[in-house]
This record gives C-alpha cells, sequence and structure tokens, in this order.
C-alpha cells in the first residue's frame, strides 16, 4: 500500500488530496484540503504572478509539505494547471517555489489536464464502463474554458474546447451593463452561439445520450439532500427543475439550503445553465456527476504507472480513437494509414535496442503514422507545414503539449528536410531529449513511408530483423518494389545518420 | 398562518437568567439538601450574580450609552429590561440573606460552626489572638491608601473586597478623610479562631477592628466594607487586531478599569462615607446594593470545604464510575474497532479521554492527534499528554479557544506551552469563538489509515467533567472521520468540504439543520404523524427557533424541553405552545448535556451538540452537531432523556405565568435523575467486573464420587 498526495495548483484554487492505494483496496481518499487563492487573475491580466500570491503559494505548500509528512506519504505530485501555464515566466516562479517549499510543480497542457480529469471519472470502474457503452459526452467545466469530449463505441472520439469557462461567463456578464433578470437570456445567447458551431462540426447525428459532468459548483451540491438531485446521475430533465427552482430563492436563501458559500451560487447557477443548455442541445437523456477532480485524477495515474491499480479502461486506444477521428476529418487513408503504421511499428520494435525509447514512444509513432498526411486536406504541396500547424492547432487528449509537438515535428520531416537541432526554431517545449525523439521516430517513419510510396500497401506484410549494422527489411518476392527501391537511398541516409544502422530491403527468400 | 413572533410570547432572557438563579437559590433554600451543600448553592448564586453583572448587565449599559435603540426578543426596550433586572437583582440578593442570615447561620451554629459577624463581638481571648493574626499576617500585605489634595481617589479593583473609612487628622478638627484598604485576596477570607469551639471570622472584620493601625496618625471615624463590580464584557475587535493573543493580553489587563455598575455596601453604612464614594464611582442609587451580611457570598465555597463537616455533605451521589466498554489500561482503540462508545458524565468517569490522548501520545502507529480545548483545568493530563504526544514525533494541532469567558489568562499560559513542545497551535478564529468539542487521531494500520474521534458536549477538563453532566461518543466510523478531518482542516483555515457526511456545523449549517428537523416533524404532525421532539440544553433563546417550535407544537408536535438555563420561550399560550412542556433540572451536578431527539415517524433520530439554542451559539460560534445512530446508544440517550422527564426531586416546571415550580409536589413519588443515573453507572460497571469474574475458571480440586 502507498500514501500518495495529489496537488492541484489551480487558478483559483490549491487542492491537495491524500489517497492511500493498494492493490487490495484500490483508491482511498483520506483527506481533502483546499486553499482558496486567485493565482488566475493575476496571471490573466498581467501574464505574471505577483509576489504576494507566490508567498501565499510557497506558504500554503509549506503546510501541505507538513501535512504529507503527518501521514508519512510515500510519494507527490504536484501539477499546475492554466494560471501556472500561461505565466510568462513560468520556470522562474517553478523554481522559486521548489527551492522555498521543497515542492516540484509540474505544468499541465490543457489536454493533459482534461485527460487526468478523464481519467479520474474512468476511475468510477463499472458505473463508467456502463454509462460510456451508449453515446457519452464528457463536459469538464473549468473556469475559463470547457471542454467537451464524445465517445463512440465506449472510445472517446474526439475533443473541443470551448472558452465557456464559468468565471470567465460571470466576468462576461459582469461587464454588460444589464438589468439582473436579462442575466439569464444573456448567458444562454453566449452559450448557444458557440455550442451550434461545436454541434454542426462534431456533433452531426452522433447520439449522445448521457453527459458526465466535471465541475465545482454542481458536483458539490449532487448527492445532497436537494430535491430531485439526491443522486450523482439525475435525469437530464432534474436540471431543468433544479434551475427552476434556484431562481425562484434569493442568494442567501440557496446558500442556507445548499450549504455553500454565497459567492459560489452564481457560478452554480451559470453551470446549471451550461449544463442545462449543453445536455439540450445534445438532446442527452442522462446526466452523471461524478463529483471527482483533478486530483483523483493524478492519483489514479500514479497507481496505473505503478501497477497499484489496474485501468480499467484502455486509455491507449482513445488516443489512437481520437488521431484516427483526426485523420478522418481531414480525409485521410485509413488503409494507408493503417500500413504505415504496421510498417512503422515493425521497424520500431526491431530497433529497440538501439533507439531505447518505450511504449510511450511507440505510441507517439503511431499517432505519426495515423496523421503523417492530414496537411493534404489544405495544400498537397506543403504538406508538411500544414500538416504540422493542423497537429499543433488540434487537441488530442492525453497527450500533453511536448508530446504534440513530437508527433506534428515527427509528420512535418516526413515530408521535409530535417533540421538539426542547432537550427530548429523551438519554441521552449522542445529540449534536447525531446529533440533526439523526434529525430528518432522521423528516421523510422520516413524510411516506413519510403517503403509505401506507391501507397498500393505493397509491404504489407514486410518483416525486418537487425543484423551487423543493417536493418534488414524482408518483403513478398511476387510484387514489384522498383520504385521504392529507387527513392531509398535518400532516406536510409538520415536512418543511418541517425542510428548508424543501414536500412536495406531484400526481396524473396 | 398564525403570527408566532409577536413580543407576549417571549420572555426576556435576563429576566429568565434570574429565574435560573432563583431555582439555584432555591436549592440553597432546600432543607432536605444538607447544611453544607446549601452553603456551595448560596455561594454559586453569588458567584453567577458576579459574572451575570459583569456580562450581562455591562452590556445592557453599553447599549443604554451606546443609545442602542434596538427592543429585545420580548419587545422590551434596553432602558425597559435595566429597570426590570435591577429590580428583580434586588429581590434576589435579599432572598439570598435573607436565607444566609435566618437559616444558614444558626443551622451552622446549632451544628459547631460559629461564625463571628462583627468583631465586636469576640471574647477577649479571641480578639487577642486575632490582633496577633492581624499583626503577623495580615498586615504586611495590606496597601492603605488615603485620599487627600495631594493624593487622588485610587483605583478599586474589580470584584475586590474593600474597607472604606472617614478619618480625621488627630488633635486637628480638619475636614473629614476618605481612606481604602483593599482586603486582600492573598489570605483566607475566612480566619480560624482556635479553641475548643470551631469559630471563624471573616478577614474584613479583622482588618476593620485593627483598621487604626493602618494610619496612625488619624483617629478612624467610621468604617464599613464596599464591593465593586466593573463592566467586563470583553469585546475584541478582531478585525483590527493584527495579532489576536496580544489583543487579549492588552485587554486584560483594561478590564478592571470599566464602568463600575454595582457598588455593594454594608447596611447601616455611614451616610457620608456612603456619598462620597458614590461620587467617587459615579454610580446610580439603584445600582447600589445594601447588604445585610457579609458581602460576597462566595467565600461559603471556602467554607464548604473546611475540614470535619463532611457529615453535613452529599454522599448519596457516587463518584465517577469505570467505562464498562473501557475497563482501565484498556486498549481504547481496539475497544473503539469493537463499536462506537457513548459515555454519560460525570456518572462515567472522563478518564478514557484522557487516556484516549495518552495512549494515542504513545502509540507509534499514530500519525497526528488534533484537538480543540475551551476551557482547559489547571495542570490538566490533556495538554501534557499532548506535549509528549507532539515530543514523540506526532502532527499534533491544537485549536485553543482564547475567547473562552473570563478563561483568557489561563488559556495563553497553556497555548504558549503547547507551542513550545511543537505542537501547531490555532489561536482560535477571527469573529468566530469555538465551542465545539472534538478530537481526532490519525493512526495508520494494516488496513491503512484509520480515524478516531471522540465528540463531546462538554469541554476538555477533567476537572469540570467531575461536576458538569456531559455526552461523549468514541467513534472510528470512516464518515465521522472524515467529517472530523475536514473540520480540523477549515479551523486551520482551509476551504469547506463539498459536503459533510454526519456533521452539521455552526455558524454556517448547523441553524438551518436544527430548523429543518423542526420543521420535519411539523410536517409529519400536520400529516397526522407521530411527531415529537425531546430537546435537552442549557438555554434557549433564539427566536428563529422558538418561532419554529411553536409553529411545530400548534401544528400538535409534541415537544418537551429540559432547559436548565435561561429560556425565553412560553409555555401554555393556546394555540401557540400548549403542547410545549420546558422543565428546568438544577440539581447536585450542572447538567451541560445537549441531546435532541426526533421522532420523525418512527425513525427515530438523535443527536448530541455542544450548542445550545441561543443566537450566539448558532450564529457566532463553531460548534459541532453529531448524531449518534447505533440502536444500542440510542436506547441510552432515550433513557436519559425519560429519566430526566420523568425527575421529581431537581426539576422545576415552567408555568404558563412565567414561574417555575418543582415538579414533585402533590405527593408524586420521588425520582431523583442524577441519583439514579450514579446507580446505574454503578451498577453497569459492577455488571462488567462480574461477568469478567465468570472467566476466571475454578478447576475441580476433588474427585467427585
Amino acid at each position: 500500500m502507498k500514501t500518495f498526495a495529489a496537488i492541484d495548483v489551480g487558478s483559483y484554487e490549491l487542492a491537495m488530496k491524500i489517497f492511500e492505494i493498494s492493490s487490495r483496496n484500490g483508491i482511498k481518499e483520506i483527506d481533502h484540503i483546499r486553499h482558496r487563492i486567485d493565482l488566475g487573475s493575476d496571471t490573466f491580466a498581467t501574464g505574471k504572478i505577483s509576489n504576494e500570491r507566490i508567498d501565499e503559494l510557497c506558504r500554503v505548500l509549506r503546510d501541505y509539505g507538513e501535512i504529507m509528512k503527518s501521514y508519512k506519504v510515500d510519494q507527490y505530485k504536484a501539477y499546475g494547471t492554466s494560471a501556472i501555464r500561461e505565466t510568462d515566466n513560468r520556470r522562474i516562479v517553478l523554481d522559486q517555489i521548489a527551492q522555498r517549499t521543497g515542492i516540484t510543480i509540474e505544468v499541465l497542457s490543457n489536454s493533459e489536464q482534461r485527460f487526468l480529469d478523464y481519467k479520474s471519472i474512468a476511475s468510477g470502474g463499472d458505473v463508467f464502463n456502463r454509462i460510456i457503452e451508449k453515446g457519452t459526452a464528457i463536459v469538464d467545466i473549468g473556469g475559463g474554458s470547457i471542454q467537451v469530449s464524445l465517445f463512440d463505441n465506449d472510445m472517446l472520439v474526439t475533443t473541443q474546447n470551448m472558452r465557456l469557462g464559468v468565471l470567465r461567463l460571470q466576468d462576461r456578464l459582469g461587464r454588460l451593463n444589464i438589468r439582473p433578470e436579462q442575466k439569464e437570456g444573456m448567458l444562454d445567447e453566449i452559450i448557444s452561439s458557440q455550442l451550434a458551431v461545436f454541434k454542426k462540426l462534431y456533433l452531426k447525428d452522433r447520439a449522445v445520450e448521457n453527459i458526465i459532468v466535471v465541475d465545482d459548483y454542481v458536483s458539490a451540491i449532487v448527492g445532497k439532500n436537494v430535491d430531485g438531485l439526491e443522486h450523482s446521475s439525475v435525469e437530464a430533465s432534474a436540471m431543468d427543475n433544479f434551475l427552476e427552482r434556484l431562481r425562484a430563492k434569493s442568494v442567501q436563501e440557496a446558500a442556507g439550503i445548499l450549504d455553500m458559500p454565497e459567492e459560489n451560487v452564481p457560478l452554480l447557477f451559470i453551470s446549471g445553465v451550461l449544463i442545462n443548455r449543453i445536455a439540450k442541445v445534445m438532446d442527452a437523456k442522462m446526466i452523471w456527476v461524478p463529483g471527482v477532480t483533478l486530483c483523483d485524477g493524478i492519483a489514479y495515474e500514479y497507481g496505473e504507472k505503478n501497477k497499484l491499480i489496474k485501468a480499467s479502461h484502455d486509455f491507449e486506444q482513445d488516443i489512437i480513437a481520437c488521431a484516427q477521428n483526426i485523420s478522418k476529418r481531414y480525409m485521410g487513408s485509413r488503409r494507408r494509414g493503417e500500413t504505415l503504421e504496421k510498417i512503422a511499428l515493425t521497424i520500431y520494435d526491431s530497433m529497440k535496442k538501439v533507439h531505447g525509447l518505450g511504449d510511450r514512444e511507440r505510441l507517439l509513432l503511431r499517432i505519426a503514422t495515423l496523421l503523417h498526411d492530414c496537411g493534404k486536406y489544405i495544400s498537397l504541396v506543403n504538406l508538411g507545414q500544414c500538416s504540422y500547424n493542423i497537429i499543433m492547432s488540434t487537441e488530442i487528449i492525453g497527450l500533453s503539449h511536448v508530446e504534440r509537438e513530437i508527433v506534428a515535428n515527427v509528420v512535418k520531416y516526413n515530408h521535409m528536410d530535417f533540421q538539426y537541432y542547432e537550427a530548429m526554431d523551438k519554441d521552449g517545449y522542445i529540449t534536447g531529449k525531446e529533440y533526439l525523439t523526434i529525430a528518432k521516430l522521423t528516421a523510422i517513419l520516413k524510411v516506413a513511408n519510403g517503403l509505401d510510396r506507391s501507397h498500393k500497401q505493397k509491404f504489407k506484410n514486410v518483416k525486418t530483423t537487425l543484423k551487423d549494422e543493417q536493418l534488414i527489411i524482408s518483403v513478398d518476392s511476387s510484387v514489384d518494389v522498383t520504385l521504392e527501391k529507387g527513392l531509398f537511398a535518400k532516406r536510409a541516409d538520415f536512418f543511418e545518420e541517425v542510428y548508424s544502422v543501414r536500412p536495406v530491403i531484400r526481396q524473396g527468400n | 398562518m398564525a403570527d408566532f413572533s409577536k413580543d407576549e410570547y417571549y420572555t426576556n432572557r435576563e429576566l429568565s437568567w434570574l429565574l435560573f438563579d432563583k431555582r439555584v437559590l432555591g436549592e440553597a433554600k432546600d432543607k432536605s439538601n444538607p447544611l453544607f451543600e446549601r452553603l456551595k448553592f448560596l455561594s454559586i448564586t453569588a458567584s453567577n450574580l458576579d459574572e451575570f453583572f459583569m456580562v450581562r448587565v455591562a452590556s445592557l449599559k453599553d447599549m443604554v450609552n451606546a443609545g442602542y435603540k434596538k427592543k429585545d426578543i420580548a419587545g422590551m426596550t434596553v432602558p425597559e429590561q435595566l429597570a426590570a433586572v435591577v429590580e428583580e437583582t434586588h429581590k434576589l440578593v435579599e432572598q439570598q440573606y435573607s436565607i444566609y442570615n435566618r437559616s444558614l447561620v444558626s443551622q451552622l451554629m446549632d451544628n459547631g460552626l460559629h461564625i463571628i459577624r462583627h468583631h465586636e463581638d469576640l471574647n477577649k481571648e479571641d480578639a487577642a489572638y486575632i490582633d496577633r493574626y492581624f499583626a503577623d499576617d495580615v498586615y504586611p500585605v495590606l496597601t492603605p491608601m488615603a485620599v487627600d489634595s495631594s493624593r487622588p481617589f485610587p483605583l478599586i479593583r474589580n470584584k475586590s473586597l474593600n474597607l472604606g473609612a472617614l478619618m480625621r487628622k488627630k488633635n486637628g478638627k480638619g475636614e473629614l478623610v476618605f481612606a481604602t484598604v483593599q482586603v486582600p485576596s492573598v489570605l483566607s477570607r475566612i480566619v480560624e479562631i482556635p479553641g475548643d469551639e470551631q469559630k471563624v471570622i471573616l478577614l474584613e472584620e479583622v482588618i476593620e477592628r485593627n483598621i487604626h493601625k493602618l494610619f496612625l496618625n488619624y483617629d478612624i471615624v467610621c468604617s464599613y466594607p464596599f464591593r465593586i463590580m466593573r463592566n467586563a464584557d470583553l469585546t475584541i475587535e478582531e478585525d483590527e487586531a493584527d495579532d489576536l493573543l496580544q489583543e487579549i493580553e492588552k485587554q486584560l489587563k483594561k478590564r478592571q478599569w470599566g464602568q463600575v455598575i454595582r457598588l455593594e455596601v454594608e447596611e447601616g453604612i455611614d451616610s457620608r462615607l456612603l456619598k462620597l464614594i458614590r461620587e467617587e464611582l459615579q454610580i446610580e442609587p439603584e445600582d447600589i446594593y445594601s447588604i445585610n451580611g457579609p458581602l460576597d457570598l462566595t467565600f461559603l465555597m471556602k467554607m464548604y470545604s473546611m475540614e470535619g463537616f463532611d457529615h453535613l455533605k452529599e454522599h448519596g451521589y457516587l463518584k465517577p464510575q469505570p467505562v464498562p466498554e473501557l475497563a482501565e489500561e484498556a486498549d481504547i482503540f481496539g475497544a473503539v474497532r469493537k463499536g462506537d462508545i457513548l459515555m454519560h458524565h460525570p456518572y462515567q468517569t472522563f478518564e478514557p479521554v484522557v487516556n484516549f490522548i495518552r495512549q494515542a501520545a504513545k502509540d507509534p502507529d499514530v500519525l497526528a492527534i488534533k484537538q480543540t480545548l475551551y476551557r482547559v483545568s489547571g495542570h490538566s493530563p490533556i495538554i501534557a499528554a499532548l506535549e509528549q504526544a507532539a515530543d514523540n514525533g506526532k502532527q499534533v494541532s491544537v485549536l485553543v479557544e482564547l475567547k473562552a469567558r473570563f478563561d483568557e489568562e489561563n488559556n495563553i499560559v497553556w497555548a504558549k506551552k503547547l507551542e513550545k513542545a511543537g505542537c501547531h497551535v490555532i489561536y482560535g478564529l477571527v469573529g468566530l469563538k469555538t465551542h465545539s468539542k472534538i478530537t481526532l487521531v490519525v493512526r495508520r494500520e494494516e488496513n491503512g489509515i484509520r480515524r478516531y474521534v471522540h465528540l463531546g458536549t462538554g469541554n476538555y477538563n477533567d476537572t469540570t467533567a467531575k461536576l458538569y453532566t456531559d455526552i461523549g461518543l468514541f467513534t472510528c466510523s470512516e464518515e465521522i472521520g472524515e467529517d472530523a478531518t475536514a473540520v480540523f482542516n477549515m479551523l486551520s483555515g482551509y476551504s469547506e468540504p463539498r459536503s459533510w457526511n454526519k456533521l452539521s456545523l455552526a455558524p454556517l449549517w448547523l441553524k438551518d439543520r436544527f430548523l429543518y428537523l423542526i420543521n420535519r416533524e411539523k410536517e409529519h404532525a400536520k400529516q397526522g404523524r407521530n411527531a415529537h421532539i425531546i430537546a435537552k440544553m442549557n438555554a434557549l433563546c433564539d427566536k428563529d427557533i422558538i418561532e419554529a417550535l411553536y409553529a411545530a407544537g400548534a401544528a400538535g408536535v409534541k415537544i418537551d424541553l429540559i432547559i436548565r438555563g435561561i429560556c425565553c420561550l412560553k409555555t401554555g399560550i393556546a394555540g401557540v405552545s400548549d403542547h410545549i412542556t420546558v422543565r428546568s433540572i438544577v440539581g447536585n451536578y450542572l447538567e451541560h448535556a445537549r441531546i435532541f431527539y426526533f421522532e420523525n415517524d418512527g425513525k427515530p433520530e438523535y443527536y448530541c451538540s455542544s450548542a445550545d439554542w441561543m443566537p450566539r451559539n448558532l450564529e457566532r460560534r463553531v460548534e459541532i452537531l453529531f448524531p449518534v445512530e447505533k440502536p444500542q446508544l440510542q436506547v441510552k440517550l432515550r433513557h436519559i432523556l425519560d429519566c430526566q422527564l420523568k425527575d421529581t426531586v431537581k426539576a422545576s416546571v415552567l408555568k404558563p405565568d412565567g414561574s417555575y415550580e418543582k415538579a414533585g409536589r402533590k405527593g408524586k413519588e420521588m425520582y431523583n435523575a442524577q441519583m439514579q443515573f450514579c446507580i446505574e453507572a454503578r451498577d453497569a460497571a459492577k455488571a462488567k467486573n462480574n461477568a469478567g469474574n465468570k472467566r476466571v475458571f475454578i478447576p475441580e480440586t476433588h474427585h467427585a464420587e
């Protein structure tokens, strides 16, 4: 059994949960400590976190350190989300915090953060698996934005971020000079206009029966003694009724009845309206509010990584399904993608000793093969750059920003000449380590792509062996591979440059 | 809907409090109580009254000074309240001294204890002893002060007993000079005179007899004792105070400088002397109490502990009994894992609670101990155990409430001591008094973290736990453990949890919870179902709660209230409170437990709490309401309530006219609930012992033919 602490340095709250994780009892929450701290307003307005806030953050983190000590915590993970992510002097701030508190905060990209939220939901196990059997959407409501992710055949296929976070909406309403009774109408209008676009582009005739909600406000009251919301899973119409009753109450009254601070009541209302609107647009029947937080996802990830718990859901499949879906959107050929994937992975696996990369990089290579030519949707000439841009502007749930950068670069250099580290236009995410990964994966993808030049899947049954500084690529003797062989040399050069191993095509036995 | 908020439906809380003190006085009057117990009760009425003046009357005076216009719950203006309080207090004081003079002094005499009232009554031999005693022991600690043009009127300390004298320069005609000397509190007020007969005289008489020795150049014209009371309600401007601790220390020093709100003088005091004191202290005539007897009857508590009068004290009440589930030296954690344990103090000993902390301090598996401390006794074993725990590397968090009335000085000492030992000490919350009594022990066990919680209705004070009746619950329920963790997170300044499992907290949620529970009974009554509320507490004066009770009562809910002290609710108002009964138990122990029963249509719910139904508890304090859910423990609570409702000896019933009447008249069977609890606790402890004995095997030593 391990005692684990998950720390969420959120934009408006610094939360820590203490867990006991064991293969016998799974994940058990022991303590949940929350401290309100507004890092978001500082960052979003000025790009920097003020010294006062950093002092406060450090003070509370030191306290958290003490609490961890008192529980004899084996390990912790501290993640910062958008407020930290969007801070200009992020590295300085994080180093300062680490020096002052001994706690290292890592930064989550939006998609990583949402993926953890998603993992926390999936930690619901059976309930979750049953719900996603039918068409399901996860609506993850944050302060700044919301993330809507869609399931298809119990796999997550697409995810979109919309700037409809509750605090942002409250802020926008606050700026409008309108009467209180106009507010809800205004709110509905803002939400509906964005949702209409989402529906048109992504929903089409997908049937969404269930909505899973992650938020801070509705989650707080569900399961309490609130009429119609006693259970975490309710019929979609219950939200309508709840809002109806909430409208009739003053903020003070509602705060009293719902056991919540008064300032949260308007946010609860916005969250409720959002959920309700989304449920209506999707024509959903059920709403499930599992009441999980990012900390739960962090714990789940830790438990999974350390093999303390068995994953109840194949998250890698979600990432793949997502990539496949993007490929489809940009008219990628499924068959070609699959062949390329097959060849690339075959090479990857036989080169294992040489490249020294792991499962995660293998997954990145897979995604790169799936998205290898998405840019052609825009331009057949500028294929590399367009693919890069598409990948960088599309969220792939479960991938960190760096990983997305790796995939995008691998795809780009598959089509373009490779640029060396010294010449590369780096944006701070790519370090030497990532650069090498890009080079290694690019080399493999380039060779694989070269083997499928004609797009006729000639190398479908390819076999590879590593032997005496050579990578022998064997292919059936029945197919004509003259074209491939002819164009192969240049690609093989790069491969050899990266690995000091020469790929060679062999035909027949 | 009927209007339950009318002024005439409510009693002013100060007047209701005076009725409570009168009930205590009733015990002093009650001839069925042993003589020395009666002294004790009389002493309690006096110290009660002192506190009442310093806090409540002082606050009324403040309101008058500030021109506060708001009326009270019964629709009385501040001057109206003050006038009524003063009138009733004068009557109460008269009754106190009537009991003292007419019955207690002579009965003490009959029992061989002679109180010499005036030093003039001393015989020669005793007088000589007293003079020696004065010269040897008293004189050195006195600080006589005379007032003349060069020396201003001295500061007369709050609650101190003083002698005031008028004097004239020897061999001079000059004008009268005022002098005063404080009766030193470091010496015993009661001076025993050696001899065959047991005789005592009060210290002020000893000084008065010798006062001329203090002012050698003067002739004493007259001298009389007097005592003052000052405004002492401690209102801390918390929002402005940077450091709460410093602020309270500062306030403590300031306290004795408050406005004089009561002057007690001996009956027959020289009118010139009185006029002088009155003018110097700027006191209104109605605030002067002329006393026929010794001032400040709290000395009777000292008399109670005089040796040789054991036979005149109460022995029917047994000392605290062992808790059957928790034998001495028992592993408390193991016992609690077997099931929740409910304790009824002081019938059952408080020792397990102390042991709980002690064991936790030593237990290598314990990670953390967290506790709220409100009023801690001197040399508290709990503090010692917490210090030890910190020494042993446990995380110890203690919330020490510095705002506990009159205990601040005491609390600061403990708090600093704990901090030194390495405990994390929280000095209360800004704007709120933390009145809840909760202890959390976090222990790492084989199956992970387990939390042990003690929840109580009384303070963690091993001394008062022998005198106050309280309920305590030990549990390791996951749900309560989670809530307890959340309570301490909140007390440490972190955000509230998303939801509570079992506990309800004031000031945020508790009042609504109570109103919900009361209204639920009302709804049940309206639908013709069984509806019954039994609530036991110290005081009831929250208007919202009373209104809800009236509404519930009017809807047919049977409501039985057991309220020791203030009760602003009236009984017997037709259509409003004719289903409501109120009784007050004033007995050997101070009733202190808060227990609540709600019938809930056949699915009864039981709760205990640190809170009374008073606005200060529900709105300005951190309080906890906890449910008692185990059926066998519910039976115990119901039994406690039933016994108290049956009491005919120490219970008084509130009549529709607002007065209280002893429940036991008209030839009812005598039933003393507190006595009954003592017997039951003893029997339970015994039964456990016997059961234990049965486990001892007796081997056969003879082979049977």
